[in-house]
């Protein structure tokens, strides 16, 4: 199996805007890429993970303006129920093309309603552009607060950046403070169900980008489809992007395709394991379910 | 001598019913009966208990054309019940859905009605599946009006078919000003279409009344000029919208209502004594069944005044605009002179909507027990749902649909029309048998004696 999925090039690339480099997590690939759609009406909206009520926990948005994308910029490393609009997106928001970034979990959501629209009636259709982001994990509020107040002892009020990477969790803070967790302790705060996941750089996106691969400041940018070709093209063509071929980059490739190698074959055994996870009164093996494989 | 012919079921129109008529020598009516034969679901009956923001959404499931009408109607009898003004602006996007939902219903009629026609001026019956010219280019303008209402529908309703967006209280979200745009766009659009869509609709149904024969099953069939004459009145709430019991004049009278069952109202057991196999498609039921429509109809007889009444276009254009055109032809063209009035009801509903302006009231009663109602002007008439609400759950709710009001109303508008042709008198009516269909029947007593129905 191809860990990587299917795509037609890849590249290592930075914003040129300063005003989205400034917030964005590392490149600003995915901020970048909204705002040209939206300039070039590709999209007239992108479902996006804005800031909630509480520090750090995002909220999904429909994002139409620059300003709202700016606001849902960097990431946060807790659940953000992007497919709660996909829908809504298309009704009292009155949206015909609608753009939507996500995990590959929300990736494969964001497909399989397209090809399978059950209560989705008229979404197939209005999916103007998916751009996913890298994932190897997720948490809840709960977690990512027992980590940055409990084990890396800041507030949340006061982070200004959260960073997964080189084998630590950091917490940068608005004056300055750096605080890290290593990421060993991580695995009882995960949510378990990323546990059965078997994507890391969101293989079924039109676009993909993540840090890993690229040095600081950059992102690794897996660009796949027809559509997500197009869209990359015309950006690069109104020098949106700085880039460099990806063999030119520290660590580059390789390490994508290490970590990915590692995700895959970890939550494979996971899931082979629900398998015979029971045990039937006479003594043979009960599972628990497996969405992968027809009933 | 008198014979009985049945045709079972009907076609071309929503729902399972039959009609069973008393003919005489020379094929026509002197007695029909029509009725429904949908199972009954007895959505009033298990909606008793649960809370007053389910019900309406099960009443919805009642009918997949019009369940604007029972979302509507169901919601509105809830907050009748519990006393909630709902928000100018949340009234306004529930009117929109209502037009959007008129201009689909009745134009998904025209695809069912335009079989019995013929190209105006030509003894060519229309197949609106037919490739042919003139008949697909108004093929495909339908589809276009339907389209077009339902995504206007889906915008302010959440969903054109079983709306998520009403809510007792208003409605769950308003819209955004780029939504606003899309529908004002799409109802001009629809504006033309439907004005050149009624009148090509009109000139069809005129061309039929002209006629003096038309052809069903091989058989030529002379054509009354009173086809579908009936004397029974008009009942209708609004030209548009609808009332309720919290209105400072409503417009329908719970008071005039009385309901029968259909044990007093429908033929007793028959023989069936006339049969054509060659009536399309599959013939009538044969020589030597049997058909006892007391013991069969589906529905209650309801009353106004003690009499059957009609609902639907007509009786609104009757009502409220002095339209004294009367019989099946006179009905279908009356349902297409509602057509551009939705649209415009749409372009002037959505310029008063202020899209930064709260849809949900600021208080929500959860109901005493008082009896509320809200009459629903539905593509087919006016959708009367009553309820009592007590402490947020149900305590009673009724439905009174509208083709439950046209069933024996239609069914007397058979009589003098040759059998053949009571399908296309029955089509005028736009039946919706499903919606029709319900469990609760009152006698004279106000007892309830559905039980006699299962036995």
């Amino acid at each position: 199996m191809d860990v990587l999925g299917n795509y037609k090039s890849v590249i290592s690339a930075r914003s040129t805007d300063k005003d989205i480099t400034k917030k964005s997590q590392d490149g600003g690939i995915i901020t970048t890429l909204f705002a040209y759609a939206l300039e070039e009406g590709i999209i007239d909206g992108a479902i996006v993970a804005g800031p909630g009520d509480e520090p750090w926990k995002p909220e999904p948005v429909v994002a139409t303006t620059k300003a709202e994308l700016l606001a849902a910029a960097g990431t946060r490393y807790t659940i953000s129920p992007n497919l709660n609009l996909i829908k809504e997106a298309t009704r009292s928001y009155g949206l015909d093309r609608v753009g939507i970034v996500g995990t590959p979990c929300q990736m494969q959501a964001v497909r399989k309603a397209q090809l399978y629209p059950i209560g989705m009636r008229d979404v197939d259709d209005k999916i103007a552009l998916a751009l996913g982001i890298f994932c190897m994990e997720n948490l809840s509020y709960q977690a990512l607060e027992a980590i940055v107040e409990d084990h890396c002892n800041q507030k949340m009020e006061s982070v200004k950046k959260m960073d997964i990477g080189k084998g630590k969790f950091t917490v940068y803070t608005e004056r300055g403070a750096v605080s890290q967790m290593p990421l060993k302790l991580l695995s009882k705060y995960v949510q378990p169900g990323c546990n059965v996941c078997l994507d890391y750089v969101a293989n079924l996106a039109d676009i993909s980008s993540g840090s890993v691969g690229s040095p600081d400041g950059w992102s690794t940018v897996f660009v796949r489809s027809m559509k997500g070709n197009a869209v990359w093209d015309g950006a690069i063509a109104a020098d949106l992007f700085e880039t460099k071929p990806m063999d030119q980059v520290k660590p580059g490739l390789d390490l994508v395709t290490k970590l990915a190698t590692e995700k895959i074959t970890k939550n494979q055994k996971n899931v082979d394991a629900r398998k015979t996870f029971g045990l039937k009164a006479d003594g043979t093996a009960k599972g628990l379910r497996n969405p992968y494989e027809t009933p | 001598m008198s014979k009985v012919v049945e045709i079972s079921p009907t076609t071309r129109h929503e729902g399972h019913s039959k009609l069973v008529m008393q003919v005489n020598d020379d094929g026509i009516v002197e007695r029909g009966d029509w009725l429904s034969i949908t199972p009954v679901r007895g959505i009033e009956k298990l909606a008793i208990g649960k809370t007053m923001e389910q019900v309406p959404k099960i009443a919805s499931r009642v009918c997949g054309i019009c369940p604007i009408a029972h979302t509507l109607a169901g919601v509105e009898a809830m907050e009748a019940s519990i006393g909630c003004e709902i928000p100018e602006d949340a009234k306004l996007l529930r009117y929109i859905l209502q037009c959007a939902n008129r201009t689909h219903s009745h134009a998904l009629h025209n695809i069912l009605s335009l079989p019995d026609m013929h190209i105006p001026g030509t003894d060519v019956k229309i197949n609106p599946f037919t490739k042919e010219e003139p008949v697909r280019s108004a093929a495909l303008r339908i589809q276009r009006l339907r389209e077009i209402a339902q995504t206007i529908g889906e915008i302010v309703g959440g969903e054109a078919i079983h709306p998520s967006n009403p809510r007792v209280g208003g409605c769950y979200k308003n819209i955004t000003p780029r939504a606003k745009a899309k529908i004002y766009d799409l109802a001009k659009e629809g504006r033309l279409l439907a004005q050149e869509h009624m009148e090509f609709m009109i000139s069809v149904f005129r061309d039929f009344q002209t006629r003096g024969t038309t052809e069903v099953g091989g058989v030529e069939v002379e054509i009354p000029d009173d086809l579908g004459y009936h004397r029974q009145g008009y009942m209708a709430t609004a030209p548009m919208y609808g009332s309720s019991s919290l209105d400072a004049n409503p417009t329908w009278f719970p008071e005039r209502f009385t309901e029968v069952r259909p044990w007093d109202w429908y033929m007793g057991e028959v023989e069936i004594s006339e049969a054509d196999p060659n009536y399309p498609i599959g013939g009538t039921t044969p020589v030597g069944n049997k058909a006892w429509p007391q013991m069969e109809a589906c529905t209650g007889v309801p009353l106004y005044d003690g009499q059957p009444i009609e609902v639907g276009p007509r009786a609104r254009l009757v009502q409220f605009k002095n339209y004294d055109e009367k019989g099946a032809m006179g009905l279908q063209i009356a349902r297409q002179m509602e057509f551009p009035d939705t649209m415009y009801g749409i372009l002037d509903a959505v310029d008063a909507l202020n899209t930064s302006g709260p849809v949900v009231a600021d208080k929500i009663p959860q109901g005493d027990g008082s009896l509320g109602w809200a009459a629903n002007e539905a593509p087919r008439g006016t959708d009367v749902h009553l309820a009592r609400v007590k402490d947020g759950r149900v305590q009673y709710y009724s439905l009174l649909v509208p083709t439950t009001w046209n069933f024996p109303t239609c069914s007397r508008a058979l009589t003098g029309a040759p059998w053949r042709l009571a399908e296309v008198i029955m089509r005028a009516y736009d039946p919706c048998v499903s919606c029709a269909t319900h469990m609760l029947v009152i006698d004279e007593d106000k007892r309830l004696v559905a039980q006699k129905l299962i036995q």
